[in-house]
């Protein structure tokens, strides 16, 4: 029985795969076992570098996506202010919104005719 | 001078500068030019204090960078040796007393090596690395005996 799978660009044997699995599997336990085994855990000897200062945690470390924006919210801020405050998330307030500026628009577009 | 015997790999420094007017510093690079040229021997200056063996500190230590001085030490894997290069991180040097100073560095973290001088030369500072390097060599052999 072959365990040779053949196609147009190559083949798969789960045999060879195996033995090549248990070969890395050596190999990086040699590499592994040559480290420094006299190494701390839960020390600060396992955390990263960062000029003498303590590490952050991941949420501080990590890029938002909304940190692409900065500069722009930034200069914005006064008009940002405004619209977060009245942006409640209530559908029923977007379309209170909604009517009262169809209001105003008609009304200066008719003259409230 | 004792022989080297048992350390049998290349000697990594970290240099940290704590507060010094910078002489110190440049010394040590003095250290790596062609003129001493401590590469060839394989002493080089490495970026991160998780690779290194020797730390060699400048500067008197101000308040501020203390704890960052404890934290890089604590970052340095055993065995490891601390060099003291400057009268500053030595006795305070000219800033002996000062109400912002957290050194003399054997007050911040253990030192093993002093160099003295303002700033000291070259070959001062070759040889207090040779003596960090004796240093590691005996605390090397100490912890394969803790492991046998
Ligand atoms: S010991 Fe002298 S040369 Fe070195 S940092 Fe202090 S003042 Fe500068």
């Amino acid at each position: 029985m072959s365990f040779t799978l053949t196609t147009p660009s190559g083949f798969w044997n789960p045999i060879l795969w195996l033995v090549f699995l248990a070969l890395f599997s050596i190999i990086a336990y040699l590499i592994y076992s040559r480290g420094n085994p006299s190494y701390k855990k839960d020390t600060e000897q396992i955390k990263p570098y960062l000029s003498g200062n303590p590490e952050p945690t991941k949420e501080k470390v990590q890029v938002k996506a909304g940190d692409i924006y900065w500069g722009f919210i930034e200069a914005l801020k006064g008009y940002y202010k405004v619209l977060q405050a009245i942006h409640t998330g209530d559908m029923r307030d977007y379309i209170l919104w909604y009517l009262g500026i169809g209001a105003i628009i008609t009304f200066i577009l008719i003259g409230g005719v | 001078m004792g022989k080297l015997t048992n350390f049998k790999r290349s000697l990594w420094v970290f240099h940290a500068s704590g507060g010094s007017c910078n002489a110190c510093d440049i010394e040590i690079v003095a250290v790596l030019t062609p003129r001493y040229d401590a590469e060839r021997f394989g002493i080089k200056l490495v970026g991160s204090p998780r690779h290194a063996d020797v730390l060699l500190v400048t500067g008197a230590i101000p308040r501020d960078f203390a704890d960052k001085l404890r934290r890089i030490y604590e970052q340095m894997p055993d065995p490891k040796a601390v060099v003291v290069i400057g009268n500053c991180g030595t006795t305070g040097g000219v800033f002996y007393d000062s109400y912002n100073i957290a050194g003399p560095i054997d007050e911040v973290i253990p030192v093993d090596v002093y160099v003295p001088g303002c700033p000291p030369r070259p070959e001062a500072i070759i040889d207090g690395i040779v003596k960090a390097w004796l240093k590691i060599e005996k605390l090397e052999k100490e912890l394969e005996g803790k492991e046998k």
